[in-house]
């Protein structure tokens, strides 16, 4: 029992992580996105 | 902007729903395995199998989408190949991890180790590691070392058939490719389940990654003509 704990509650975990990162790049290139807002509106004006 | 932006979101209804329909076969699966009848000589610990194999199935199908990929990059020029990739070594690294974990603990209860010298296990090792060369060297390299990645990958791919045959080829204690054939119905209905699950989850992960990482290639393209806009502008 304890294998099969470790064995699923390892890939479940590796595969939470790996969303996890996904979402804190989505989240930075969303930081990058607003600044470029920023800029193109600085332009304008 | 705003319209491709929209399209590749992760809010959008389209990935919400792949995600409800992978999160409602994960369900429908895990019910299945732990329905299934327990194997009598190993008991509880085969059902290990039902995680591990889809896991090395995945591992095969990111080393061969990385390999298509590369080459649409090295012989074609494709950016969106080189894209798919690099999406598609990521997700080989995560789930050849899986393997590589799942693996040797199945392997402590049945075999009594951890881990063998053996040809299944060490060319599996072998093409998780070139994958991890290859998104390491994407990390680290700079530009200059996506054609060296993109030639790993094709190693990578090179190493597929042996993974597979190598149960068949030379004298293995690891169970032969022809065990899915051999299990009961019941323990076949979760396996198949268990497989269809863990591939929608791989098609969910890599459209997300291949999302950020073109909104990524989008915003740099941006940032060089707001670079030169400024430029003219002062």
């Amino acid at each position: 029992m304890k294998m099969v704990a470790l064995a699923y509650g390892f890939i479940w975990l590796a595969v939470f992580g790996y969303v996890f990162l996904v979402g804190r790049r989505l989240g930075k290139l969303n930081g990058e996105m607003d600044e470029l807002r920023r800029r193109i509106d600085r332009l304008k004006s | 902007m705003p319209a491709q932006t929209s399209q590749t979101s992760h809010g959008s209804p389209r990935f919400l729903a792949a995600c409800a329909v992978t999160f409602l076969l994960f369900v429908i699966a895990c019910n299945a395995i732990a329905d299934a009848p327990r194997e009598i000589t190993m008991g509880l610990v085969q059902k290990i199998f039902y995680f591990h194999v889809p896991c090395a199935w995945l591992l095969m199908l990111s080393t061969l989408v990385c390999a298509g990929g590369s080459v649409a990059y090295l012989f074609g020029g494709s950016e969106r190949g080189d894209r798919v990739a690099l999406s598609a070594a990521e997700l080989g690294v995560l789930f050849g991890m899986c393997v590589l974990v799942s693996g040797p603990l199945w392997a402590k209860a049945a075999w009594g180790v951890y881990w063998q010298w053996e040809a299944r296990l060490t060319s599996s090792l072998l093409l998780w590691l070139m994958l991890l060369a290859y998104v390491l060297a994407r990390r680290y390299g700079g530009p200059s070392a996506r054609r060296l990645a993109a030639a790993l990958a094709l190693f990578a791919a090179i190493d597929i058939p042996l993974v597979y045959f190598s149960v068949r080829f030379f004298r293995s204690i690891h169970p032969s490719n022809t065990v899915v054939s051999t299990l009961g119905p019941g323990m076949r209905g979760a396996f198949w389940l268990s497989l269809l699950a863990f591939t929608v989850l791989w098609s969910v992960l890599l459209a997300a990654r291949l999302a950020v990482e073109s909104a990524q290639a989008r915003l740099v393209d941006l940032e060089i003509l707001l670079d030169q806009a400024e430029e003219k502008k002062t």
